[in-house]
């Protein structure tokens, strides 16, 4: 049975000071002797004996009112006690810091170490014994702010150490940790730990002078990171200037970055958190800003060789630091918008004049994919690098050796790839894989809009990308409406949905106005399926199946396609002319009013022929309007004069010589009488020795001048397309505008159609001059460069 | 558990939980570790340990605030019924609990006694109040006006 120990009178200084001191002694001396419960509590009893010894003498005296205030605080005793405890401190931490005196470098470190956490742990069991004095007359203190130094027992021993130990030692503490860090940089091991520890303990002395309770940094800042900071620069000031001269950028790089990861680590590992900026940012001046010249430099030669790896370091270095990937983002516009060129220029060699669409594409294509891929990996899709590959792309597609000074050839080019992609039977050389890609179009157009951003596998995407680049998009649309018109008309089409697709991505390019008119295309299309259906209904009601030609019409409407009258007149075959005055009755009696104009020129007709005598079920002829109506006057006799053909069929010249063309040259018809086609006097008589595998046979084809023709033909429309767009664009303006400067008009009307195509300063001149003219606006009196809007 | 020793050299063994309730205890426990040694307490003796004991024991699971007492009038003097029961002991009980409450630093019990005390003051005259804590009056009738006059701000009206 443990028994109560006597302990010292309640209000006796001395005797209660010297059984503390004893405590106190062995709590921060001998702690490893272990301390008992009863020691403990006895230890704080006789703080708290001490402390409340007052109340007695209080009950005693105090009935003079006069001195009631005054008396209220000096009931509280502790006092006494407090600052013995400062001087124990004080006398505790001298010895400490003498016996430092004998170590120096790694052994101070250690010493310190020890010494600091054998301190703060016994500082921590003290205040626990003086708890009694923290919670009455230390916050009473504090309360009335009598005396800013006084402290919880805690901090009184931490503002110790700082006083009495630490303001002694520090500089030299800081000097070996220093030493330490050079040497782990060097390469050698150390014991981070103890690092550490001496980081915790400069941490733990920022005592706010004003509030103890508060923690500042100042004296981890002052003392530690400041030196810190600088030594790290001097460091790899020398470090970075010396591996710089003797090895090439790319291991230069390699190492800097190196340094940086171990940095960062170093701050993890023992620095405090906040001495991550300060830190970083000085190795990132040293190691790269100081040095981005020269990496800058590098740059070109990575670029020429293609190395990724290094690429990607070098955007990464100097991305740290700021304006450090502007010279890069400049040289690699450059350098793509020269790879764009020659690849262009390659073709062009090769090629010649008449540029295979595909090929031309694919060029564009592949230049973009190459460098977007770079792009993506090396610079991390960093959206400056995107912008100059995007301006570079925008160079090279627009003005190349292939487009020579025209911006209209590339999406003349694009929209004709665009056609061998939907039409059913290209000419494609790789015709068994046709089918895949035909079937793929559908399912990558489909993939478009899940994927916006997924630019790199999809034919259809990639055919988009180019497209973005391109300036000149009413050049496109034109062409790519004539085309789609022809596949259309004859049916070529590949795939309904294909086709739908792309108009939908057209639309979610350049709005809906580009594409309204290619979709009542469409609608026009299956209009004309029904008029079919109820045309062929009423016929069948009223007519002897033997009296009826197979008749498919397509009615269009004149606005909405890029389809002009032919410029030859043409008499139609009797043959066929009942059917045509049939539907031309039917369609009045739907639609009275409206007028049909025949587009004869893109009609045509299968004919089936037994007159050869190769075939005993004969040949189906696959022809055009015209070829049919030369053929069927071989119902009639076998040798014809090219006059009577022209005669009999009224076709102009530049419309009977192709046709008549292409019947020679398959051989069904056979010229004599003449070398060439059209000769006046020339004979045709009909080849009934006329031989063929196949029993379809397609004569209707177009020759190659046709082709070129009528590609000028469409870039002379676009210019007229494009002064009517900028002449309306123009009123538009003024007329919200009523009044405006000639500069401002112009660039106002740049903004308006930037989305269709890039208009030439000369060519809105010319614009607001016949709009003069017409008086649609006028020049205002006295005031030079000044229009204003004729209402 | 941990056993905890009277000034009159009583050993009581209660759960750490509760024990800890006591923020002496707390502190030195987490100091200078468990052990099977009794705890000393020399200033409280068995009597008012086990009352102590009693409220630790009901209170054992209280969440510990942190949080100084909230200035309302209400939290000021109320005390929920356990409590109440708890502390209807003698005057000079009242006092040794209060102590020990103070001693061992187990505030919430500090600040139920000191309630009890306060709900025991008001609303009573100065005459009742001496007699309620059997206090002799050692003012003078002239010091007495003097005080009166001085604090008369206070009274109610």
């Amino acid at each position: 049975m443990t028994q109560q120990i006597p302990l010292p009178s309640t209000n006796d200084l001395e005797a209660t000071w010297k059984f503390l001191e004893d405590g106190i002694d062995q709590i921060y001396n001998r702690l490893e002797e272990g301390l008992t419960h009863a020691r403990f509590m006895n230890l704080y009893t006789v703080v708290y004996n001490y402390c409340t010894s007052s109340r007695i003498q209080t009950g005693q005296y105090s009935t003079d009112l006069q001195n009631h205030q005054a008396q209220r605080g000096a009931s509280l005793m502790g006092s006494d006690l407090y600052n013995r405890l400062i001087k124990y401190l004080e006398d505790h931490l001298a010895a400490i810091r003498l016996e430092s005196e004998q170590y120096m470098d790694e052994s101070l470190l250690h010493y310190y170490t020890k010494q600091w956490k054998k301190f703060t742990v016994a500082s921590s069991y003290v205040h626990h014994v003086f708890s009694y004095l923290n919670r009455h007359w230390v916050k009473r203190e504090i309360e009335e702010g009598r005396k800013n130094d006084v402290f919880e027992v805690y901090t009184l021993a931490l503002v110790s150490w700082k006083r009495h130990m630490f303001k002694y030692v520090h500089h030299n503490v800081n000097e070996a940790v220093l030493k330490l860090i050079e040497r782990q940089r060097n390469g050698e091991y150390i014991e981070t730990s103890l690092i550490k520890s001496i980081v915790e303990s400069f941490v733990s002395l920022g005592l706010d002078d004003n509030d103890a309770s508060k923690l500042s940094l100042d004296v981890y800042k002052n003392w530690f990171e400041a030196p810190f900071v600088e030594a790290t620069e001097v460091y790899y000031k020398t470090e970075s200037e010396k591996f710089i001269s003797e090895n090439s950028i790319p291991d230069y790089m390699k190492k800097a970055e190196n340094r940086l990861a171990e940095e960062e680590a170093r701050v993890q590992m023992y620095l405090h958190p906040t001495t991550h900026q300060p830190l970083i940012s000085k190795c990132e001046t040293v190691l790269v800003k100081n040095h981005a010249e020269v990496i800058w430099e590098e740059f070109q030669n990575l670029l020429n060789y293609d190395k990724q790896e290094d690429l990607h370091r070098m955007y990464s270095l100097l991305a740290r630091i700021p304006d450090g990937l502007n010279p890069l983002r400049s040289r690699f516009e450059l350098h793509v918008k020269k790879a764009g060129l020659s690849a262009i220029e390659k073709i062009a060699e090769q090629e010649g004049e008449t540029v295979e669409p595909k090929t031309y594409v694919d060029a564009l294509l592949e230049v973009h994919r190459k460098y977007n891929e770079l792009v993506q990996t090396a610079f991390s899709g960093e959206a400056g690098f995107v912008a100059s590959l995007d301006k570079a792309c925008r160079e090279f597609v627009n003005r190349n050796k292939v487009c020579k000074t025209s911006t209209s050839k590339s999406p003349e080019l694009l929209a004709r790839f665009c056609d061998s992609l939907l039409k059913k039977s290209a000419k494609n050389p790789e015709e068994n894989e046709l089918e895949d890609v035909l079937n793929g179009t559908v399912r990558r157009l489909e993939m478009f809009f899940q994927v916006a951003n997924n630019f790199h596998t999809n034919l259809d995407v990639r055919k988009m990308t180019v497209f973005k680049y391109v300036e000149d998009k009413d050049v496109f649309q034109k062409f790519y409406s004539k085309m789609l018109a022809k596949r259309l008309v004859n049916g070529s089409s590949a795939s309904d949905d294909a086709e739908a697709s792309m108009i939908s991505k057209l639309k979610e390019a350049c709005g809906y106005e580009y594409t309204s008119k290619l979709q009542r295309m469409f609608t026009d299309m299956s209009l004309s399926k029904e008029l079919n259906d109820n045309f062929k209904e009423r016929m069948q009601q009223g007519h002897d199946p033997s009296d009826l030609n197979d008749f498919n019409i397509l009615v269009l409407s004149a606005g909405s396609w890029p389809l002009t009258a032919p410029t030859t007149a043409f008499n139609i075959p009797e043959d066929v002319v009942k059917t045509y005055d049939r539907f031309q009755k039917f369609y009045q009696s739907k639609h009275s009013g409206r007028k049909l104009n025949w587009l004869f020129q893109l009609s045509k007709a299968e004919l089936k022929a037994t007159c050869f005598k190769a075939s005993k079920t004969g040949y189906t002829l696959q022809v055009s309007a015209y070829q049919m109506g030369i053929l069927l006057q071989y119902n009639n006799g076998d040798t014809y004069t090219f006059e009577e053909l022209r005669d009999v069929t009224n076709l102009a010249l530049e419309a009977i010589i192709p046709a008549l063309s292409i019947l020679v040259k398959a051989k069904i018809l056979l010229l004599s009488n003449g070398t060439k086609v059209g000769e006046s006097g020339s004979k045709y008589s009909l080849n009934t020795d006329f031989k063929s595998k196949k029993i379809k046979i397609n004569l209707n084809m177009q020759m190659k001048t046709e082709q070129k023709v009528e590609s000028d033909e469409t870039h002379k429309t676009i210019e007229e397309d494009r002064k009517l767009l900028m002449q309306a664009a123009i009123v538009r303006i003024m007329k919200t505008r009523k009044a405006m400067k000639h500069v401002t008009l112009m660039d106002e009307v740049i903004t308006q159609l930037q989305s269709r195509f890039k208009p030439r300063i000369p060519d809105i001149k010319k614009c607001i001059d016949i709009l003069l003219e017409k008086e649609y606006i006028e020049r205002v009196e006295g005031q030079k460069d000044m229009f204003s809007y004729v209402a | 558990m941990v056993q905890l020793l009277s000034s009159d050299n009583e050993t009581f063994t209660v759960d750490k939980q509760v024990a800890e309730r006591s923020i002496l205890i707390k502190n030195m426990l987490e100091d200078v570790g468990e052990s099977d040694a009794p705890i000393p307490l020399p200033n409280v003796t068995a009597k008012i340990l086990k009352k102590v004991i009693d409220w630790c024991e009901h209170h054992r699971s209280d969440p510990v605030s942190q949080q100084e007492e909230v200035n309302d009038r209400k939290r000021l003097t109320e005390i929920d019924e356990w409590d109440q029961k708890f502390m209807e002991v003698d005057q000079e009980t009242l006092f040794e609990i209060i102590l020990a409450a103070n001693y061992l630093d187990i505030k919430p019990l500090l600040d139920i006694g000191c309630k009890t005390v306060a709900n025991m003051i008001k609303g009573k005259s100065p005459e009742e109040i001496r007699r309620t804590f059997n206090i002799v009056n050692d003012f003078t009738p002239e010091e007495e006006a003097q005080i009166r006059k001085e604090n008369e701000w206070a009274e109610d009206r």
